[in-house]
């Protein structure tokens, strides 16, 4: 079942308090986080998070898009690295 | 010293009578492996690939002869297939990299004091749809890097080396306020 709309996003309220001593500083900096279940919020878009998948902090920089997905999403547990053949990555 | 040779598939089991065969692509879009033309097989056979249907292709040898016959096919399962690495062409701007330059390429680290240091190699490049980053290190030890221009300013392929500049951390943990029973230890009350 999907979570009320009247509750709001959920999102670890410390996450916030990270965000805001990230984007003040204005530093190059990884946000280290353990909470993969909190909620992406639109206050999250620029920066750049280590997200926890049990074994190392995967970066994740937020875009607009990943609003509204859990950061938990974008850094799976259990990884397949593939073959690199003709896949090219695209520097931030 | 050759061309360097990327692997972009791999013939899998033979399908039906005729001489298809199974081929399991790895380029970015499956069906773009028939459009590199003329591919190695790790035999240094070459061969031509027509796809016929979903992940099923009919292969045509350096002669132009089609496999026709099944038990020729079944001869060539587990084969790798390989272009060389200049007929892929120049990606489509200069912040796009392919992966197989990316993976080996020397890490330098630039130093705050404006030296550099030797950080070791890029191992792996991850992106699971929140931006690549790269892995970058040596045996026993690696450090995931986002792949942005504030952490990697300096991308030279033909040089073999990035130069990276490693972010500072910032510690996302709960900050937890001190328990009651410390607080009545040191007298500040309750």
């Amino acid at each position: 079942m999907a979570r009320s709309v009247w509750k709001g996003p959920f999102v670890d309220g410390y996450l916030l308090n990270k965000a805001d001593a990230s984007r003040a500083s204005g530093r190059n900096e990884v946000i280290r986080i353990w909470s993969r279940r909190s909620t992406i919020l639109p206050h999250f878009v620029g920066l750049t998070f280590g997200v926890y998948n049990g074994h190392k902090f995967l970066p994740v920089q937020v875009t607009e898009n990943m609003v509204g997905h859990k950061f938990g999403e974008f850094s799976p547990t259990r990884t397949f690295t593939g073959h690199s053949s003709d896949k090219k990555a695209r520097r931030g | 010293m050759g061309a360097q040779r990327i692997l972009m598939g791999v013939i899998g089991r033979p399908h039906g009578v005729r001489g298809l065969l199974r081929v399991h692509s790895y380029t970015a879009d499956p069906a773009d492996l028939a459009s590199y033309g003329t591919l190695e097989d790790d035999r240094g056979e070459r061969w031509t690939l027509r796809w016929r249907g979903e992940g099923i292709a009919e292969l045509r040898d350096g002669q132009g002869n089609v496999l026709t016959d099944r038990d020729r096919a079944a001869v060539l399962v587990n084969r790798k297939l390989f272009v060389e690495r200049d007929r892929l062409p120049d990606p489509d701007d200069a912040e796009e990299f392919y992966l197989a330059d990316l993976v080996g390429l020397a890490a330098v680290e630039r130093l705050a004091g404006g030296g550099e240091r030797t950080f070791g190699t890029v191992l792996a490049v991850h992106d699971y749809g929140a931006g690549a980053s790269l892995e970058v290190g040596d045996a026993g030890r690696s450090e995931l890097l986002p792949f942005t221009r504030l952490c990697v300013p300096e991308v030279d392929i033909a040089g073999g080396r990035v130069v990276v500049c490693r972010p500072d951390e910032l510690d996302g943990r709960e900050v937890v306020g001190p328990e009651i029973g410390e607080a009545a230890a040191d007298g500040s009350g309750l």
